[in-house]
Parts: structure tokens; C-alpha cells; sequence
């Protein structure tokens, strides 16, 4: 047990390493951040300096030791751009980011499953029929056109939702939460639907086809048979067995929808992890998009390492493979 | 579901903004509150409502008094001097004397500062009394009140006692995150990238000619939001308005646009100093664009008013010189500029022996300067017409101005829009030899002697008709040597809420104290 623990963290290590290192190897295709941090006046000697002052002179590798050195000791540098150390810009703005993540994960969910069920019972019904092929358009178009598209009904043409942005929020012992105002709950709503909708229609498809496979066992039609009323034998007996991989499923793609919550911040001027990204790739702002990749790819990489632990947990095949051989 | 029900109740409670409160946006954040930290329009048009300068630009670009009265010559052109405003006070209560200018000057000249280069021609300032200073430089500078009007004063004593005597652009300090101007706002909140917001200071000096009680500024970087966020009333007024939906945005109710001329000229440059070509099929030498004859003929080929009417849908105006009219110093005997004609650039090309042809690279970035991709796509058209065969390679600006740098292009496209507001920035920048501190940006390696020598004489021209010669025949040499190609005056396009009054400034300047709320 100890030693496939062991081994999976050190392989995590390893991919986390190689992450950054392909990161680095980018970041010079990326652009020259001297240019957006000098001004008009600035001469071939100013460049050089900064240049030299940023470390940007030296191979990406030396770069990469050097961040992973003050990685190590907590220290992910001073934004290019914003002159603030990047802990404490990522640590301002991950709420924004986190709590449009649950919120749309909430949202995913429950109408996942919900219209899954009810696509599920009534699979031939004129109503679901046209639930499956609305969702079609939740999978086929791209995230940002879906925001521009919802601003346009609901902010511009009903005026009913703010068209941009996260609204007023109030500090709770340094977590900024758009929660407690209404003008926050509001804001949330656009950008929670757009981010949230992939994953939704992903979910319901599954509950969907899950259902129908465990309508057809044998317990479903004894349940039926003993009289009970078909609500119990629905959501009692049928989606309680369907919930196991659609967990699973929800769970892994909770990173990606923080992962992905770029493009719908983007277009919503949300105020999140995201949009610093977006921001700091235009300015090049290499401590930034470092310290960013890295976050990702550990929250990934963690939850990869989890659920492998879970799977250990769960799975004896795992352990016996892994016996002396009986 | 309930999730949903309760922000729809929410939804309800809410209450709508104060009449007064004025928001807006930008597609981007000042990156700092630091006035001496960052030289960009962002920067400096947003500081401009908070700090002030001894002088400062009225409406129409003017210099006019701000912190200073009035300001003299100084003998035989040794310098300048300025009397300071009495009775004016910071935001922070305390008051504002020739002790904060010298302080202002060590800050800003430092070498920690980026607006260094304003004060190079400076020699020494010193206090004269409390309320006058004077400023020497060591050649006479008849345009040095018109380069200092973004020069902002920072109170000496707020300054040292938050540890913030010098910018510091890398790790930041106080003043990267606080103000305290004497400006007719005071910054009273700040969050980097999401918002900040501004007040009326009461103790302003002037006469408020504004009716705003509170000022909200918010990033907004995808121009499809900003639009939509001006259409439904969450923002007041919004900078820029994308130019393919400005028709769109006017014709709607409630909303207008506001459209006028940037101070930016848009160009075409090419590498004088290059002896080969480095990109098509006829790479390798010789360099056909070191021939005036060729350069005159690309400059024929193109058609600007074509341009301008598809891709700038008629907002621009066309380029004579590497200035727009309304700069000071614009060369009116070379207000001229160059008309398509195909089979004059046809016959030039015959005569320096590339009737046939050749083909070349043309560099363009793709998020710099409005629609610059579609421009130089329209271009390589242009000159296919004369057998010019231009392979157009486009990248974002953050990779473009190390492309230059390094001489990777045979010609390449430009805009620049003057810091100082006169004829004579450009020439310095653009087309003096590049050595030290001049033509710091003249990629292609222009080089003419003449240039080089009334440059000097142009900076040091005291008096305003001799200068105006010297200028005019400078614009002269660019134009008979193309030395650039110019194509057009970038537009500035602006939308606003019918309700609001403001002033559109060549410079992308959006100053609140001209802002009425009807």
C-alpha cells in the first residue's frame, strides 16, 4: 500500500516537473515582455538592462531552475505587469474564479441529473426529444458565442442581468464573496449557465444512458413488480445506482471547469484566475503565467492522484496484483 | 433549481445606481497609480484626472496653466522659468510649493522612472523662492513646456513618509497602489483589474465643470462585452468601440459615437540599412527598397482613401507626413501627400530595372493598431497590382517588436503617435541615425546626413518661424526620400450614453472633469 503510494506521488512529482518544463520552453514564443514594460523612450541600453535584471538573458532551463528554487520556498515572484507579488494576486482573485466554478458545477448537476432522469423515463416523449436535441447545441457551440449570446438576451435586450463583471461583493475574512449581495447573486447567474452547460449536458446524456441500462435489470422490474410507486422505484432504486460514475465523471471534470473558466471570464470580464491568464499572456507576464500553469496542473495532477487512491481503496484487484504473488 | 428561484428573487431586490455615479471603461487597466512609473496612455490619461502637471492640455491640445501660472524664458534660452500656483493643496491636505516640483523632478528624472527622457535636455532645477522655480537646460528649449504637460507633482512629504521617493516598476511600492494628486478626482478605491473608483476633490483649485459625484472605472477587454455592456446601461461610456460596430452602435437609441482623429500616423518602413532581402523567392542581394525610386513607386502603388473607406469605413484621414495636422510643427508646404498612381509606379519600377517584379516580406502586427491585419492584407494587394509580391506575415505585438528588433523584415508597418505632440518626435525617434538615445525606433536604419544635422537645430530653435523652416524642410527630405510611407491618421472611435457630455482629446486622453451626466 505504502510503496504504490509512494510511487504514484513521485510520479506526480515527475509530471508536475515536465508540466513546467514544457511551460518554460513556451514561454519564450510567447513574446518579449520588455517592450510592454518600457516605455516609448526606451533605448537598446534599457532593454539590454531589464533584460538582464529579469533573468531573461539566460537558456528557458536556468529560468525554470530558478522559479522552481523560489517555488520551493513559496515564493512565485513579482507580476510583470502589476508590480505585486503573484501570491497575492492569485490568492485575490481565486475566489471569483472558485465560486463561479461551484456555482456552475451546482447548476451542472442538478439539471444534469434531473433532466437526465426525466429524459431517461420518458425516452420517447415529445419533451425529451427536444431537451436531447437542444442539448446538442450545449456540446456543439463555442463557449463564448453562448456568452455573447445570453448578454445579448439578458442583459441588453431584457436588461433583466448585468452584462459583465462580478457585481458587489463583500470581504469575509479575506475571501471575497459575491454570495451575500444581490447584486452579486445576479452577476453570477450568465456566467455560471455558459461555463456550466457543457458539463450539464454531459452529465444528462450520462444519467440518461445509465438509467436506461439499469432500467432493464432485473431489480427495477421486481420493484415494480412488489407495487411500488414509480417515483420510489426511480429515483430511489434506479438513479441511486447510476450516481456512481456520474460522480466519478462530475469530479474529474470539477478541474476542468476551473481549467476552462478562462474563456467565459473572458467574455463576462469576471474578475478570476482565468482572466489574470489571458491578461498575462498579452503582457507576457512570464511570473504570472508560471505561477498559473503550475496551479493548474497540480490541482489536475492531485485530483488524478485521489482518485487513483480511491480506485486502490475500492478495487482489491489493485492490491492483489500487487501481492507476493498469490 | 432552487439555486435558480432564489437569485431570481434576488434579482428583483435590486436597486438601481445614483444618477451622478459615472462609470466606465477601457480595454485596459492602468497597470499602475505610479505617475512616474509607466509612460503609456493608459497610464497617463488615467493619472491626468488625479495628479496634475505645472502645465497641462486644454480641449484642443492647447498648453495651458495648471500648477503653474505662467513660465518665462530664462535669458538668452538657458532654461525656463515657472510661477507656481498659490493656495493649492494635495489630497492628503498637504500643501503644494516649489519644494514638491524639485522633489517631482528627482523622482521623475530618476533612473528608476520611465518618463526619464522628458528631463534629458534638463541641466539642473532650483528653487527660487516658494512659490518659483526655474529650470535650466543645457541648449535652449523652446518646446520644453509642451514635453512636461504629463510631468505630475507628487507631494515630497506623502512620498517619504510612505516610502515611496523613487517608482519602482518591478516590485512596486505605495504609489503603485495609492494616489495623492492635486487633481480635480481623488482615488478613493483601487483594485488592480477589476475596478477603480475616483471622487470629486473639494478642494480642488479650479472650477468644476463636471456635475459627477462619484467615477467608476472597469477594465472590460473583450470589445463585444464592453458593447453590450454601453447598449444596456452598466457603463456610461466605453473606449474604444470596435470600428465594425460603430455604425451599428450610433444608429442605436439611447447610445451615440463619438468619433475624431488619434494623434497616431499608421506606415509603411523598410530596411534602408539591409543590403539583401531576407524573405521570397528573390532573397539575397540586392535590397530593391534601398532604391528611392522603388520606394516612391510602393508608395504609388497604394491606394490610402481605398483603404480607409473599406477597412476603416471612412473614419481615418490619409497621411502626408509622420505627423497629423494637428500637431504643432505639421509641415503645411508638404501637406501634399501621394495619390495612387499605378502606371507612374509601373514606370519608376522600369526604370530601376524591376519591371518584373520581386517578391519580399511584409511584417504586420495583428493586435496593435485598428484592423492593422485587414490594412496590410489590402496592401499586398495593392501592390501585386505593380508586381510587387509581398508575403504577409502577421503576430501579436508582444512578438513583433523583437521581430524588428533583431532587422527580421523587408518592410514592416508602424504607427506612432508623437509623446511630445510636435513634428520634431517623430524625426528623433524615427528617422534621426539610430545612436544612444536617437532613433531609438528607426528600424529600417534610415540615414540622411541633412536630418541629422537640423536636428540639433530644431530642438534648439528658440525662435517659432525659423523653426518652423527648419521643420518643413526636414518633412521635405522624409517625403522626397521616402523614408517612410505614410498611409494614414488613426481614428479614435468612443461610445457614451446619450446622456453624457465629454470631450474626445486627440492623445486617447478621457479626462472626468469635462464629463457632464444629463
Amino acid at each position: 500500500m505504502l510503496a504504490f503510494v509512494l510511487r504514484r506521488v513521485f510520479q506526480s512529482i515527475i509530471v508536475l516537473l515536465v508540466v513546467g518544463l514544457v511551460a518554460f520552453s513556451m514561454f519564450t514564443f510567447v513574446g518579449d515582455p520588455i517592450d510592454n514594460m518600457l516605455g516609448q523612450e526606451r533605448t537598446q541600453a534599457d532593454i539590454e538592462r531589464l533584460r538582464q535584471q529579469l533573468g531573461l538573458d539566460q537558456p528557458f532551463v536556468v529560468q525554470y531552475w530558478n522559479f522552481l528554487q523560489n517555488a520551493a520556498q513559496g515564493n512565485f515572484g513579482v507580476s510583470y505587469r502589476q508590480g505585486r507579488p503573484v501570491s497575492e494576486i492569485l490568492l485575490e482573485r481565486a475566489p471569483a474564479t472558485l465560486e463561479l466554478a461551484a456555482v456552475s458545477a451546482l447548476f451542472a448537476m442538478a439539471l444534469g441529473i434531473g433532466l437526465g432522469v426525466f429524459t431517461a423515463i420518458r425516452r420517447d416523449g415529445v419533451a425529451s426529444n427536444l431537451i436531447m436535441s437542444i442539448s446538442l447545441i450545449g456540446v456543439s457551440l463555442p463557449t463564448f458565442l453562448i456568452g455573447i449570446l445570453l448578454i445579448w438576451v439578458f442583459a441588453v435586450e431584457l436588461s433583466w442581468l448585468p452584462s459583465f463583471g462580478r457585481g458587489e461583493v463583500v470581504q469575509v475574512g479575506g475571501w471575497s464573496t459575491g454570495f451575500l449581495t444581490s447584486s452579486g447573486l445576479k452577476a453570477l447567474i450568465l456566467p455560471a449557465i455558459t461555463l456550466g452547460l457543457y458539463q450539464m449536458t454531459l452529465i444528462m446524456r450520462l444519467v440518461r444512458s445509465e438509467m436506461l441500462e439499469v432500467l432493464r435489470q432485473d431489480y427495477i422490474r421486481f420493484a415494480r413488480a412488489r407495487g411500488l410507486r414509480e417515483r420510489a422505484v426511480n429515483f430511489r432504486h434506479a438513479l441511486k445506482n447510476t450516481l456512481v460514475p456520474v460522480i466519478t465523471v462530475t469530479g474529474l471534470q470539477l478541474g476542468a471547469i476551473i481549467a476552462f473558466a478562462i474563456i467565459t471570464e473572458t467574455v463576462f470580464q469576471w474578475p478570476g484566475v482565468g482572466l489574470l491568464f489571458i491578461n498575462a499572456i498579452q503582457f507576457v507576464d512570464i511570473p504570472v503565467m508560471a505561477a498559473y500553469l503550475m496551479l493548474i496542473s497540480v490541482m489536475f495532477v492531485g485530483i488524478n492522484l485521489i482518485v487513483d487512491l480511491l480506485y486502490f481503496a475500492i478495487d482489491p484487484r489493485l492490491r492483489a496484483g500487487r501481492g507476493k504473488g498469490h | 433549481m432552487r439555486f435558480l428561484t432564489m437569485t431570481l428573487t434576488a434579482l428583483a431586490l435590486g436597486a438601481p445606481a445614483a444618477a451622478e455615479t459615472f462609470r466606465w471603461a477601457g480595454q485596459t487597466d492602468p497597470q499602475t497609480l505610479d505617475p512616474h512609473a509607466v509612460s503609456s496612455t493608459p497610464v497617463l490619461g488615467f493619472l491626468n484626472n488625479a495628479y496634475e502637471g505645472l502645465v497641462r492640455r486644454g480641449q484642443d491640445m492647447t498648453i495651458e496653466p495648471a500648477l503653474a501660472t505662467g513660465w518665462e524664458p530664462i535669458g538668452d534660452g538657458e532654461g525656463w522659468r515657472f510661477t507656481l500656483r498659490e493656495g493649492v493643496t494635495f489630497h492628503d491636505g498637504a500643501t503644494f510649493d516649489a519644494d514638491d516640483v524639485i522633489f517631482s523632478y528627482e523622482r521623475a528624472s530618476s533612473e528608476q522612472s520611465d518618463v526619464s527622457s522628458w528631463f534629458a535636455p534638463v541641466s539642473r532645477v532650483e528653487k527660487v523662492d516658494q512659490y518659483t522655480v526655474d529650470i535650466f537646460t543645457s541648449a535652449p528649449n523652446p518646446i520644453f513646456p509642451d514635453s512636461i504637460a504629463n510631468w505630475m507633482m507628487m507631494d515630497s512629504g506623502w512620498a517619504e513618509e510612505n516610502d515611496t521617493a523613487r517608482p519602482d516598476k518591478e516590485q512596486g511600492n505605495h504609489a503603485t497602489l495609492n494616489a495623492n494628486g492635486t487633481g480635480a478626482f481623488r482615488v478613493t478605491g483601487r483594485e488592480p483589474g477589476l475596478e477603480t473608483t475616483l471622487a470629486p476633490f473639494d478642494d480642488w483649485w479650479g472650477e468644476a465643470e463636471h456635475n459627477i459625484t462619484e467615477a467608476i472605472f472597469t477594465p472590460i477587454q473583450n470589445p463585444a462585452t464592453a458593447v453590450a455592456a454601453l447598449i444596456s446601461g452598466d457603463v456610461d461610456m466605453i473606449n474604444p468601440v470596435p470600428i465594425q460596430d460603430a455604425e451599428r452602435l450610433d444608429a442605436r437609441e439611447g447610445v451615440k459615437v463619438i468619433k475624431g482623429i488619434e494623434a497616431r500616423v499608421i506606415m509603411l518602413g523598410v530596411g534602408h540599412d539591409h543590403s539583401q532581402l531576407k524573405f521570397g523567392a528573390d532573397a539575397g542581394e540586392p535590397n530593391p527598397f534601398q532604391d528611392v525610386r522603388v520606394r516612391r513607386a510602393v508608395a504609388q502603388a497604394i491606394s490610402v482613401p481605398a483603404i480607409l473607406q473599406t477597412i476603416m469605413r471612412g473614419n481615418a484621414e490619409p497621411a502626408s507626413q509622420l505627423v497629423s495636422p494637428a500637431m504643432r510643427g505639421f509641415s503645411e508646404p508638404n501637406a501634399e501627400g501621394v495619390t495612387q498612381d499605378i502606371e507612374s509606379a509601373r514606370a519608376l519600377l522600369d526604370e530601376a530595372n524591376y519591371g518584373d517584379g520581386f517578391s519580399f516580406g511584409l511584417k504586420c502586427p495583428n493586435d496593435r493598431y485598428l484592423n492593422d491585419e485587414a490594412v496590410c492584407q489590402a496592401i499586398v494587394s495593392m501592390l501585386a497590382q505593380v508586381g510587387l509580391e509581398a508575403e504577409l506575415e502577421t503576430m501579436p505585438v508582444r512578438n513583433y517588436w523583437p521581430e524588428l528588433r533583431e532587422d527580421a523584415f523587408d518592410m514592416f508597418l508602424l504607427g506612432w503617435s508623437p509623446g511630445t505632440f510636435d513634428a520634431e518626435h517623430p524625426i528623433r525617434f524615427l528617422v534621426a541615425t539610430p545612436e544612444g538615445n536617437l532613433g531609438t525606433w528607426n528600424f529600417g536604419g534610415f540615414s540622411n546626413d541633412r536630418i541629422d544635422e537640423i536636428l540639433p537645430m530644431i530642438q534648439s530653435e528658440i525662435d517659432d518661424t525659423r523653426r518652423q523652416e527648419l521643420l518643413d524642410e526636414a518633412a521635405a527630405i522624409i517625403q522626397d526620400e521616402v523614408a517612410y510611407v505614410p498611409l494614414y491618421v488613426q481614428p479614435l472611435v468612443w461610445g457614451a450614453r446619450e446622456s453624457i457630455e465629454l470631450v474626445q482629446r486627440p492623445d486617447d486622453f478621457f479626462i472626468l472633469r469635462w464629463v457632464r451626466v444629463n
